[in-house]
């Protein structure tokens, strides 16, 4: 009786599960975030019940056929295996059509228009913000070639706009990560990936890196503000306002992120730089 | 200093019970003699013709000696990667950094990964393969003993290679106190990058130890497949004369297909290996941005890395298919399917390995194509779990230890199976992936399937190893928490990697903590069961009631009383003949 208990318990907690990832639904975040969430629930609506059900299957058989004394023996049954194979193949099958529908969306996939890694600034469409994200252990650099601004505080951006970010390392690799926006990408050196996407109203989302990258990875987090189309000009004017070190845009439109208004962020992580990696040989010299 | 006590402090312990037991199981018939009367229990343990004490250990080519000694290495390293899982659940408690600086953290996450997959989970399967198949096949011995004995001894030097780091460290500090230069042995440290070792941070980071540990990973490979090599030759010409194919025990087709992905999957993770040593010392550019890309490691990698995950779990399958029909009175239901799925699991884990890495910006047209296979992936594992059910369905439930450690590896594996198929699906893997619900799916499984039919095997076959049973009502209640465990500790990271949790975080945003606390709970219910599992082992070898009836399960009534039961009741017959032979004295106790 005791497994009738475990397992009831393990129901309780898939409709739990569900309960906690079901409503999930926020009103303002991104167009990438309502079509991936839209699917999760979608899979959601047939895994939680396909999931409940052979529990529940399960926990009867066991219920029903516990010290049962007369034990009938096997014999084949190749319709109930044809059966459940194809059953299992049709609901897969629906996964990944529902799946491929919504990866086929350009706000979903975005790889670079242009050959594999390469990126001239100014690449994305005229009525779309440009930003370029620079990841290093570890920091963001978010460089807005179009107006000329660099920062390192936050990535500010307008809502209801077309967002192009163009991703890449200064050293390992990193993954921009910004979950309440549905945006997951993997930055590596020399490279540039492409996150295309369009907000749907404003609010303030935590960035983190995904990817372990050395040990500041877990302390590698930033912020995503969305903010209105006004706003976001203001800011732009005053060069990425509130980043008090990085003043006003230099003109310094070069894509490779280390000029001279990133120079705090760049300066520290070079110092935990050094001193991560000069630590072995100090000990080898005690 | 501190995070190396817990690591250490296991291993003495371990390795002080290990002598312990060794002593007390010993051949020393006399010792036996005097604890009630029996002659020596160990039915499974022929000692015939054999060197004693140490030197059988050290040189025996046994089958079933070297099984043995696998299990207990695997054990030992289970123990070891156990102390590690500890620690990180002890550290995630509280947000910010606890008990562990970041870099200590990583170094635990990294080695409890590979502690676990490369000296748990194989070895402890590779012990227990050891043990039943030759018996299972009508065999002797596997094909090739000394290969058998020498893949075995490998393991505990990468081992020490693999974990080297903690250990020169203990050393160098022990050492410190004499005036003689450890700055060598301090310069090694615990491995931090992952057990994935992407490059660029595997090939930038300066610590030697990892060079130390590649090497070892390398004799690891070298291990797992000449045993691999072992199986399928054993396989193909060792069985008896009236076991064809159709008649082959399902846990020996598990082995086999197993052993067929070993073949294949672990020689490209011995080269891959070998190319990031180069990269690491040689100046060669395999890896490197300027050579062929960070992206080239990852692809080599998980060629190796998707199948092996399969390795891993197979034999686990395997055995429960095995055990569940003679615990349930019935014969498998679809037998012949659940190998062909066994198979097609086999020959589909080799086209899946990049859904490690949809997130890599790869060409969405191969995004797509491996979306495919990942999903028909799980056609095969589904069939099993409804073999499984109809398995059940009309037998005869007698809910044993072991029978319970099934319906635990059932239950577990549906959400396990089902967290994987939305893994598969791209765009919700795009959000998931690199959170703990990755971390919660995986655990799901290699928690709540892989360990669970160590256990249940334990159980099963406890009277063949020692001649003794083990305490059943222990047995039962450690099951059961090992099953309810599982899900307390990994569900809730299911949750937290929807909320969007990244993994390999040692300090996390406060909103994130009861969720974390609930996983550590779960983790010492963990914990607990391992110890009540450990204690019942050890105390039921020493003390056990002595088996005399070999049909511990009831398989005759349902004809299952397969060759390793016949095996022991022969062992058992032979041993009630020597007593009667023997001084009347010690046979009038029976």
């Amino acid at each position: 009786m005791r497994s009738v208990r475990r397992a009831s318990v393990v129901t309780a907690l898939l409709a739990l599960f569900a309960l906690a990832t079901g409503p999930s639904v926020v009103a303002a975040s991104s167009v990438t975030e309502q079509l991936i969430s839209r699917l999760n629930r979608q899979l959601l609506y047939m895994a939680v019940p396909i999931a409940v059900l052979v529990e529940v299957i399960l926990l009867y058989t066991v219920w029903r056929f516990h010290d049962n004394d007369e034990p009938s023996p096997t014999r084949e049954n190749r319709q109930l295996e044809i059966t459940w194979t194809i059953a299992t193949a049709l609901v897969l099958l629906f996964v990944g059509t529902a799946s491929f529908h919504v990866l086929a969306h350009p706000m979903v996939t975005s790889t670079p228009e242009t050959a594999h890694g390469d990126y001239q600034p100014g690449e994305a469409p005229d009525d779309a913000v440009e930003v370029q994200v620079t990841t290093e252990q570890w920091a963001y650099t978010f460089d807005y070639p179009d107006a000329n601004v660099t920062t390192s505080e936050e990535l500010v951006i307008p809502a209801n706009r077309t967002v192009y970010l163009y991703v890449t390392s200064e050293d390992v690799i990193h993954s921009v990560h910004v979950p309440e926006l549905g945006l997951k990408q993997d930055a590596f050196p020399d490279q540039y990936q492409l996150i295309r996407t369009q907000t749907t109203g404003t609010g303030e989302y935590r960035m983190y890196c995904a990817e372990l990258c050395g040990t500041g990875h877990a302390e590698m987090l930033s912020t995503v503000r969305v903010v209105e189309q006004q706003e976001y000009e203001a800011w732009l004017e005053q060069g990425g306002s509130n980043a008090t070190a990085n003043g006003t845009a230099s003109g310094d439109t070069a894509p490779s992120g280390s000029n001279s208004t990133d120079g705090t962020p760049t300066g520290d992580s070079n110092a935990t730089n050094a001193t991560a990696t000069a630590e072995p040989t100090a000990g080898g010299d005690a | 200093m501190f995070e190396t006590i817990p690591g250490i402090a296991i291993s003495a312990a371990v390795l002080l019970l290990l002598v312990a037991f060794f002593r007390l199981r010993g051949d020393a018939p006399a010792e036996s003699v005097s604890d009630g009367g029996y002659v020596p229990a160990r039915a499974g343990l022929t000692t015939h013709g054999k060197p004693t004490g140490l030197t059988r250990w050290l040189t025996t080519v046994d089958h079933k000696d070297i099984g043995l000694l696998y299990i207990l290495f695997g054990t030992g390293a289970a123990l070891w990667g156990a102390t590690d899982a500890m620690m990180i659940r002890t550290e995630l408690i509280v947000p910010e950094t606890a008990i562990w600086g970041l870099e200590t953290y990583n170094a635990v996450f990294t080695t409890h990964g590979f502690t676990m997959l490369f000296f748990f989970v194989t070895p402890v399967f590779t012990g227990i393969a050891n043990y039943v198949l030759p018996m299972l096949l009508g065999a002797d011995d596997l094909a090739f003993p000394r290969v058998n004995a020498i893949a075995f001894w490998l393991l505990p030097p990468s081992l020490l290679l693999v974990r080297g780091g903690l250990i020169t460290e203990v050393a160098g500090k022990v050492l410190a106190v004499l005036p003689v230069p450890v700055g060598a042995l301090l310069a090694l440290e615990p491995v931090g990058v992952g057990w994935t070792m992407y490059t660029p941070l595997s090939t930038a980071t300066a610590n030697q130890q990892i060079d130390v540990a590649l090497l070892g990973l390398h004799l690891s490979g070298i291990a797992t497949t000449m045993a691999a090599l072992n199986f399928i030759v054993t396989i193909f010409t060792e069985r008896a004369d009236d076991i064809g194919w159709n008649k082959l025990d399902i846990f020996s087709w598990n082995i086999l297909v197993m052993s067929g992905l070993v073949i294949f999957a672990f020689p490209l993770l011995g080269s891959a290996l070998v190319l990031l040593l180069l990269d690491r010392n040689f100046g060669t550019t395999f890896f490197a941005v300027e050579g062929g890309g960070p992206i080239l490691w990852q692809h080599l990698f998980w060629f190796f890395g998707h199948p092996e995950v399969y390795i891993l779990v197979l034999p686990a399958f395997g055995l429960t298919s095995f055990m569940l029909p003679k615990l349930v009175g019935r014969r498998l239901f679809g037998f012949r399917f659940i190998v062909y799925s066994t198979i097609a699991i086999g020959v589909l884990s080799f086209g899946v390995w990049a859904h490690h890495m949809f997130t890599t910006g790869m060409d969405p047209r191969m995004r797509a194509s491996f979306m495919a296979i990942s999903l028909a992936i799980a056609i095969p594992s589904a069939i099993k779990e409804f073999n499984w059910i109809a398995t059940m369905w009309n037998g005869r439930l007698r809910l044993t230890a072991p029978l319970l450690c099934i319906l635990g590896i059932m239950s577990t594996f549906v959400i396990g199976g089902i967290t994987g198929v939305f893994l598969a699906a791209v765009p919700v893997d795009f959000v998931l992936h690199d959170t703990h619900y990755v971390v919660g799916h995986f655990h799901l499984i290699v928690v709540g399937v892989i360990p669970l039919s160590m256990v249940a095997a334990s159980y099963y076959w406890f009277p063949i190893i020692t001649g003794r049973m083990f305490n059943r009502r222990l047995a039962k209640a450690q099951a059961l928490l090992l099953a309810v465990g599982t899900v307390f500790t990994f569900v809730p990271l299911l949750i937290l990697g929807y909320l969007g949790m990244p993994r390999r975080y040692g300090v996390y945003p406060a909103e994130f903590t009861t969720l974390n606390q609930a996983a550590s709970l779960g983790a010492f219910v963990l914990a607990l069961s391992v110890v009540l599992w450990l204690v019942n082992m050890v105390q039921s070898a020493r003390v056990g009631p002595v088996v005399e009836d070999a049909d511990v399960w009831n398989l005759k009534e349902t004809g299952q009383f397969t060759r390793e039961w016949q095996w022991f009741e022969e062992q058992l017959e032979d041993r009630q003949a020597e007593l009667s032979r023997g001084t009347d004295g010690s046979a009038t106790s029976d």
